[in-house]
This record gives structure tokens, C-alpha cells and sequence, in this order.
């Protein structure tokens, strides 16, 4: 209950944004009757609805006897810390992408991540890691032609 | 006879050499994807696209489709062998199917899941076969306004019936249609919400969304869930991998009633597998002479969902290729890849590419045929996919997504914009926003404002052209009615059991 309520107010302020941006846009009403705007204008009204409709889901769950919310500790919400580092450092790898190179900025990405998550098995990690950026680079770039950053690397 | 002539023909197309090999990496990788947790259908038809760019579209498109209907054959090996379903129609199937594992009858499940996705999937396709030609006969009289009601009726109706939350399967449905704004309006030229961003003009690309949202969200969850130890183990195979003579006598119905069933819902826009496969279990257990056993290691509670989860994919396939509208998630992506591939599925595709729809439709035939060949003798070797340590697992799938995503504009924007719909599809995992009716509508988007502008073209800015013919009528009452029932329907029977109260 205590998300939705948060998804209900993103919602209104994300429809506020979306017809303040909706009014910024340039109109050509040239052999177009509805013009740019009618659409965005239609969707935003649409997701008040949403709004409205989630009010009154809450409203009639309200009325029946739902079981009380859990209350987690901080102990429990280590891991949205650990996703959190995660989403960060893919974050990292993608900014390092076209600088260092696919196949590179990959080995490094893969092996700190399985380094976390895969413990202990270091040669296994390093293998892999560099096994299969290197290979899904060369299958990709000279079999399927595909383009892929060169970065730092000749080839 | 012209018609047979052009399903002869499909045959001719679907056995030639190059594109049966394309069937098969199809549903091959298609049993991979369904066993392996992390990349579902949708994402890995989504990362496949940029490499058909450059084959023929007949063999793209039939490779893609077998991997649509092989992920729903890998998807019951996770849901039998870890209590995971791998795809969610197959949550029925983890009930029964892991408690038969548990007893020692996990080859028997296995086996049985394989032969009645098999006989489901073919009876889908025959269905497909005799249906696809009259349906698209009659939707050539559909006009813009018919396509936009249509199309209005098939979002309504995913956005309710996708998750728990009608209300927040509209705001999903919403939300893919605020996506499609961004970029350059082709009515006007004007540019929309794109923020000064110059890859922004030709949109946000469907592919971005799928895989940020079903590929790396996927694996955050995974990852989260490796960090708090609750990831699922995997259960060695156990027994033989065939039935008993009076197992397969008590498959054999569940197998015929849930091919049926799967291929109904699958027609129907919304219902998809999960209600398909709940369709098929409730109604086994009611026919069943021991339905106590349910729960606890039936096999009619695995022939059945299982049945119905494969025939329900044939079923889908009615309304993206007669109409080009999708009904869920996965097909949305096919018509996607239809799309980037410069065909437009429909009515008149029929006329215009007999050889194409055909083709595909009869390479079902046979990659239903390779994938029971996979999926018995060859499963001891799937299987052993699953023993691959997570830890590892997830980040190669995080390198496949970036391959997939860079391969298409060499964009590093769209990367970026990845990693926004991952986060945002991790976020409405955990608020339970359902994400199949957002890739929906961010594929129909464009086609419906399209067909909404011309329609307003046509009646000269008059909103009664929507209500003007028998079937737009009947389409818009449809789609009232799948918005308001949700929130109807409780009060109703809160009414009868007031009223049966009253009568005691």
C-alpha cells in the first residue's frame, strides 16, 4: 500500500512534467487536424485515469482485511546496496566502452563481477571472463560483421 | 485451391536446406533460453534482430519464431527440475511437475512435458492453418478506424489481465505509449520530448526497452537474489526419462483438452500462456477421478498446463499474422522484428507474401518435430545448463545485452537508455507493474496513431467514425468492458454473497 501511494504521486508529478513538456511543443497545423499535441495531451489525461484507478484499487483493498505491511529492517535492505553497485558499475563499464574497447572494458567488467558473485574461483572467473569477451569478438565482429568499439585495441 | 497451392508452397519453403538449419538454431537456442534463467523470449528475440539484418527475412523471422515456441519447451525443465518456472506460463507445471521430481518421476515429468508440448504445438499449428485464411479474408474489410478499435481493445485487454493490478496495467500500458512519443512525429515532422538528443529523433527503439527491461532487470534480480542466498538449486534427473503405460493413459486427455484450451486463449489478446496453462490445470483437476493428488505429483497437472502453454504460442500467432496485432509481450517483439525487417504483418501479407507467412507457419510443423527430438533424448544435456553457477551466468548475460543493443546503431545513448529500463524494470518488479503491456503498446504505438490520425483524416475530425460501424461498436464496447470488469466484478459478487446471506 505504502508503494502505491508513492507510484500514484510519480504518476502525478510524471503527468504534470508530461503536459508542461506537451505545451512547449511547436505546432504546424498544416494539413494535420489534430496536430503534434493531441496525443501527448490524450496520454497524459490517461495516466490521471491510472492514477485515479489505482486510488480506487487501494480504496476497495482498504476495505477488506489485508494483513498488516511488514516492517524490514536495515539489515534487509543491504541488497537493493548490492543491485545498487551493480546498476553503478555498469554504469562504469558503459562509460568506459567505446575508450577501452568492447572486448577489453568487457574482461575487466566480467571478472570484478564474478569476483563478487562467483567467490573463490578466480581462475575460473579469469577464464571465462577472458574467454569470452575476446571469442564473442571476433564471432561477432569477423563472422556476423557486426560493429563493435575497437577502443585501445589494432584490431 | 490457389490456397492449397500457397500451403504447398509454404512446405517447399520451410524444407529448404538453409532455412531449415534456421529452424533449428531457432528452437535450439529458443531450449537454451527457455532452461537458462535471465533472458527470456522477448529478449532474446529482441537481441537476435540485429543479427538477421543481413538474412533473408523469411529465415529471420522463422528462426525467431522457433525461438518463441522453444523457450516454451526449455521454460518446463526449469519449472520441473528447480520449482522455477523458466518462462511464466510455465508456473502451472512447477507445482506438479517438481513434486513428481521429488518422488523420483522427474524423467517421467520431463518426458511428459516434451511429448505433450509436441502434440499441443502441432494441433496449434494445424488450427493456425485453418484459421489464419479466413480470419485475414475478413479483416481486409477492416478500415483505420476498425485497425485503431481493434488495436485499442487488444492494449485494454493485456493491461488488465497482465499482473494483479488492472490500474497498474494500464499505467504500464500508458507508459509505452509516452515512450513512442519521443522522437519525430511523421504527421507533422515536428520533433516530440526528444530533449535536444539527436539519436533521440528516430525514437526509442522497442529493442532498448525489451532488453533493458526483460534481460538486465532479469539479471539484477537474479544477482540480488545470489547476494541474499535464496537462489534456487537445480534437481538432478531422476528415473527414466519415459512414462508408465498407465501415466501415458493419464496424460493422453489432459494433452487433447489442453492443446484446445492453450489455442482459444492464445487467439484471444491478453490471455497468453499463464491463464492458458491455469485454464488447463484447474479444469484437468476438476475432471480428474483423484484430484487430491494435485498438488502433490499429478501428471495430468504437467500434460495439461503444458499442452496448453505450447498451443497457446500457435494461437498467438492467429492475430499478429492475420491482423498484425499482437496479443502479449512476446509477439509484440515479433512484430517488432517484422517490422525492422520492412513487413508489415496484416491481412494483405497473405496476398502480397503467400511464400513468407507460409513458410513460417509450416516451419512450425517441423520445428516442433526438432524440438521433441531435443527435448527427449538430448534433455540430460540442456540440463546440464542449469548447473551453470549463477555468479557467472549473469554477467555474460549483461556482455550478450550489450552486444545486442551496440550491434544495431553503434549508439552509445541507446546503452545508456539500456540501463535506464533495466533499473526501471527492476522497480516495477518489485512495485508489481507488469512489463508485457509496455512493450505492447510501444510497438502498437505508432501503428495506432497512424491509423487514429487517418481515421480523423477521413472524417473530417469527427470522433464518430469510432462508432460508426457494427465492428468498431462492438470493439470499443469490448474494451470498456475489460477495463470496467476488474473493478466490477468484486463488487458483484460482494452483492451475491450479501444477497446469499440474506436468503439463509
Amino acid at each position: 500500500m505504502k508503494a502505491d501511494r508513492i507510484i500514484v504521486v510519480c504518476i502525478v508529478v510524471l503527468a504534470a512534467v508530461y503536459f508542461y513538456a506537451t505545451e512547449q511543443l511547436r505546432t504546424l497545423q498544416i494539413g494535420d487536424p489534430l496536430g503534434s499535441k493531441a496525443i501527448p495531451r490524450v496520454l497524459g489525461v490517461a495516466l490521471l485515469v491510472a492514477a485515479g484507478l489505482l486510488l480506487l484499487e487501494m480504496r476497495m483493498a482498504a476495505k477488506t482485511d489485508q494483513p498488516a505491511e511488514t516492517v524490514s529492517g536495515p539489515e534487509d535492505q543491504r541488497h537493493y546496496l548490492v543491485v545498487g553497485a551493480v546498476v553503478v558499475w555498469t554504469g562504469i563499464y558503459f562509460a568506459a566502452f567505446e575508450w577501452l574497447g568492447y572486448a577489453i572494458a568487457t574482461v575487466i567488467y566480467l571478472y570484478a563481477l564474478m569476483a563478487c558473485f562467483n567467490r573463490g574461483k578466480w581462475k575460473t572467473n579469469a577464464l571465462t571472463s577472458a574467454l569470452f569477451s575476446f571469442g564473442s569478438y571476433l564471432v561477432f565482429t569477423r563472422l556476423f560483421g557486426t560493429q563493435l568499439a575497437t577502443g585501445v585495441l589494432p584490431f | 485451391m490457389e490456397t492449397l497451392g500457397h500451403i504447398l508452397n509454404g512446405f517447399s519453403v520451410s524444407l529448404q536446406p538453409i532455412n531449415l538449419w534456421y529452424t533449428f538454431v531457432g528452437v535450439f537456442v529458443g531450449t537454451i533460453v527457455g532452461i537458462l534463467p535471465g533472458i527470456g523470449a522477448s529478449a532474446s528475440i529482441a537481441l537476435l534482430i540485429p543479427m538477421t539484418f543481413g538474412m533473408d527475412p523469411t529465415s529471420g523471422l522463422i528462426m525467431m519464431c522457433g525461438i518463441y515456441y522453444g523457450t516454451k519447451y526449455g521454460g518446463s525443465t526449469t519449472a520441473i527440475l528447480i520449482r522455477t518456472p523458466g518462462e511464466a506460463a510455465s508456473v502451472m507445471t512447477a507445482i506438479d511437475g517438481y513434486e513428481m521430481a521429488r518422488k523420483g518421476r522427474g524423467g517421467a515429468a520431463l518426458a511428459v512435458s516434451a511429448i505433450a508440448s509436441f502434440i499441443a504445438g502441432t494441433i496449434g499449428v494445424v488450427a493456425l492453418t485453418l484459421f489464419a485464411l479466413p480470419l485475414a479474408s475478413m479483416a481486409l474489410k477492416f478500415g483505420p478506424a476498425e485497425y485503431f478499435t481493434l488495436m485499442l481493445f487488444a492494449l485494454t485487454a493485456v493491461a488488465a489481465l497482465s499482473g494483479k493490478s488492472p490500474a497498474k496495467g494500464m499505467l504500464s500500458t500508458v507508459l509505452g505509449l509516452m515512450i513512442a512519443t519521443i522522437g519525430i512525429d511523421l504527421a507533422s515532422g515536428q520533433q516530440r520530448f526528444t530533449a535536444g538528443v539527436a539519436e533521440l529523433q528516430d525514437g526509442v527503439g522497442f529493442i532498448v526497452v525489451v532488453v533493458g527491461m526483460f534481460a538486465l532487470a532479469e539479471v539484477f534480480r537474479g544477482l540480488e537474489q545470489l547476494y541474499r542466498g535464496t537462489a534456487p538449486e537445480a534437481m538432478r534427473i531422476v528415473g527414466k526419462l519415459w512414462l508408465t503405460r498407465d501415466e501415458w493413459k493419464r496424460s493422453v486427455g489432459p494433452i487433447w483438452r489442453g492443446g484446445i484450451i492453450g489455442f482459444i486463449v492464445g487467439v484471444l489478446p491478453g490471455a497468453g500462456g499463464t491463464i492458458a496453462s491455469l485454464l488447463s490445470y484447474t479444469t484437468e483437476k476438476r475432471l480428474s477421478k483423484h484430484p487430491k493428488e494435485f498438488g502433490k505429483g499429478a501428471i495430468e497437472g504437467v500434460a495439461g498446463p503444458e499442452a496448453a502453454n505450447n498451443s497457446d504460442t500457435a494461437g498467438a500467432m492467429v492475430p499478429l499474422l492475420t491482423l498484425g496485432v499482437p496479443g502479449g509481450g512476446a509477439t509484440a517483439v515479433m512484430l517488432g522484428a517484422f517490422i525492422m525487417h520492412g513487413i508489415q504483418p496484416g491481412p494483405l501479407l497473405f496476398q502480397t507474401r503467400p511464400d513468407l507467412v507460409w513458410g513460417l507457419i509450416n516451419s512450425m510443423y517441423i520445428g516442433n518435430l526438432m524440438l521433441l527430438i531435443l527435448n527427449l533424448p538430448l534433455i540430460g544435456l540442456f540440463v546440464r545448463l542449469l548447473y551453470i553457477p549463477s555468479g557467472i551466468l549473469y554477467p555474460l548475460i549483461v556482455a550478450i545485452s550489450v552486444i545486442g543493443t551496440y550491434a544495431i546503431n553503434g549508439s552509445m545513448v541507446e546503452l545508456y537508455l539500456v540501463l535506464f529500463f533495466g533499473v526501471a524494470g527492476y522497480i516495477f518488479e518489485k512495485v508489481n507493474i507488469p512489463v508485457p503491456p509496455l512493450v505492447l503498446s510501444l510497438v502498437l504505438a505508432g501503428i495506432m496513431e497512424q491509423s487514429f490520425r487517418q481515421a480523423m483524416t477521413i472524417s473530417d475530425g469527427s470522433l464518430t467514425i469510432f462508432f460508426g460501424s457494427a465492428i468498431t461498436v462492438t470493439l470499443v464496447i469490448m474494451a470498456v468492458v475489460s477495463v470496467a470488469l476488474p473493478f466490477i466484478l468484486p463488487k458483484l459478487k460482494k452483492l451475491q454473497g450479501a444477497d446469499a446471506q440474506i436468503g439463509a
